[in-house]
């Protein structure tokens, strides 16, 4: 299944993937997109898409998302080409 | 924006005179090669002078031997050595050069000097005084992977002491008949960012120097490696045989800031005590690894903790920089003038970033004024899981991670500052 991505640098907080993916695409209280799929960034509710839906239609709205931006700061990328840079950041406090 | 005072000024002053700590003994016969062949203190009050001129070519091949000609077989050998990468992420240096091998556009290798975080001090000792031994290990980075350009990224200083160092080295090995590739020397702005990766890669494709997103780029797209320059000069030593696994720190003293070559397993409290520090009722209120964007952890996990990549302590210790705060300081002044700091220092790119950057900081602020807004605890917590992980870089999760470590670590002292009592150490930041 191939994860919903966002540019950030691109981004510019118009909203219309929230618009077009709502359940996959929520907005902060700037206005800018966080993803509510399995592997994305974690943020506020980060985890699984809540809405529930089969795969098919979370992809059918996943692209739906990707050619609403004006920005083109949406791809959709499969995850096996995802560098995994999370081993290389993860923070750990000791005594936390 | 005012940069916190913790930030040392970086200018020069060729009158103070710094202290060389006479080498060390290690104690046991296995053979082994130093980086620096002494610690370096920069003493406090903003000189950047570097006691002892660059090493000459002709001292460093006597000190290291000759540069191994061809590199068949280099990659195994920093495999086989464990090489991670000293900027920060310890990343192994061999599963970086794999990913780099797999593609196949045109190839750039960068030594990275671009020291941004505003604490250390290593890269540029190294590349004052020791350049031949970074030159080597980029040369041969360059030629192990067929790199069609070979740069040294750094950043513009005031007295650009580094980049004529760097520039004096090269022409150097021109005049002694140097078989490797072109080197370019680069220098960049000096701001918080342009070190990061992505944004040198940007830099020495001719674009400004500001981190962006890793996209899905077509197969043939170019490339660029980069390196921190401590890595290049242990990938130099590892192409002429075992090496010392050792690693570079700078350590914030009450006097200055020592710069100090450690063995990898040593205990961190060792290298404080050399920069000055002291246990006992005197000792720091907590120490800050990492830098800017690092963590901070207590006193005694710091004490206890190995320089070790590996240790949960050391780990966190990214480009080397460990700085405790002094007994009487207080740590959400200290914080709250560091994310003061990371708020202004952002590239402006990324919208979590840009707007989330400044409410923590304010946050923080108030915090650290015993004036806190209503429910400003709730509101930080909900701020930080906000810009956690979102940015195009990882410039939002070091102020992330410094923030969350401030609260885990010194915890009661940020709830005395959330009820208004005030704070029981003196005002006053690193």
């Amino acid at each position: 299944m191939a994860t919903l991505r966002v540019d950030m640098v691109a981004c510019e907080g118009i909203g219309q993937c929230a618009l077009v993916a709502p359940g996959l695409v929520e907005l902060d209280r700037w206005g800018f997109p966080v993803l509510l799929e399995v592997g994305a960034p974690s943020g506020p509710g980060g985890q699984a898409g809540r809405s529930g839906r089969s795969a098919r239609e979370r992809d059918a709205a996943a692209r739906r998302a990707v050619r609403a931006c004006p920005r083109r700061a949406l791809w959709l990328e499969e995850a096996a080409h995802r560098p995994d840079v999370s081993a290389m950041y993860r923070i750990q406090v000791p005594g936390a | 924006m005012t940069p916190p005072t913790a930030a040392p000024p970086r200018t020069f002053d060729p009158s103070a005179a710094p202290t060389v700590p006479a080498a060390r003994v290690t104690g046991d016969d296995r053979p082994r090669v130093d980086l620096l062949t002494a610690d370096v203190m920069l003493p406090a009050g903003g000189s950047w002078m570097i006691p002892a001129p660059a090493e000459a070519l002709a001292e460093h091949a006597a000190r290291f031997g000759r540069l191994p000609s061809g590199a068949v077989g280099l990659l195994e050998a920093v495999e086989d050595a464990g090489l991670t990468g000293h900027g920060g992420g310890h990343v192994p240096v061999a599963a970086k050069w794999r990913r780099t091998l797999a593609g196949r556009g045109r190839l750039t290798v960068v030594a990275n000097g671009a020291e941004s975080e505003p604490w250390s001090a290593k890269d540029a000792v190294l590349l004052r005084l020791h350049p031949h031994l970074v030159l080597d290990g980029l040369a041969l980075t360059a030629q192990a992977l067929g790199a069609a350009r070979a740069v040294v990224w750094l950043h513009d200083e005031e007295e650009p002491a580094t980049v004529r160092a760097v520039t004096d080295a090269l022409r150097e090995r021109t005049r002694h008949g140097d078989c490797g590739p072109v080197v370019e020397v680069l220098v960049g702005p000096a701001h918080y960012l342009s070190g990061e990766s992505s944004a040198v890669a940007q830099a020495v494709a001719g674009r400004r120097a500001l981190p962006t997103a890793r996209r899905p780029r077509p197969a043939g797209a170019p490339r660029t490696l980069v390196h921190n320059v401590e890595t290049l000069a242990r990938v130099a030593l590892v192409a002429r045989g075992p090496a010392a696994a050792t690693r570079l720190l700078t350590v914030v003293g009450p006097a200055g800031r020592l710069v100090t070559e450690v063995e990898r397993g040593s205990s961190l409290l060792d290298a404080m005590l050399a920069a000055g520090w002291r246990q006992g009722a005197g000792r720091p209120e907590g120490v800050l690894l990492g830098g800017y964007g690092g963590t901070w952890v207590s006193w005694a996990d710091a004490a206890r903790g190995s320089i070790d990549p590996g240790d949960p302590v050391g780990r966190l210790l990214g480009a080397g920089i460990v700085a405790p705060l002094a007994r009487g300081a207080c740590p959400v002044e200290a914080t709250a003038r560091i994310v003061e700091y990371l708020a202004g220092a952002g590239a402006g790119q990324c919208g979590p970033c840009v707007f989330g950057l400044p409410a923590i900081a304010a946050s923080v602020r108030r915090l650290a004024d015993g004036r806190p807004a209503r429910a400003e605890v709730p509101r930080l917590t909900a701020d930080l899981d906000a810009v956690a992980g979102r940015g195009a870089c990882h410039h939002p999760d070091g102020v992330v991670g410094l923030v969350r470590s401030m609260r885990a670590v010194f915890g009661e002292h940020v709830a005395a500052h959330e009820r208004g009592a005030g704070c029981w150490t003196e005002k006053g930041g690193l």
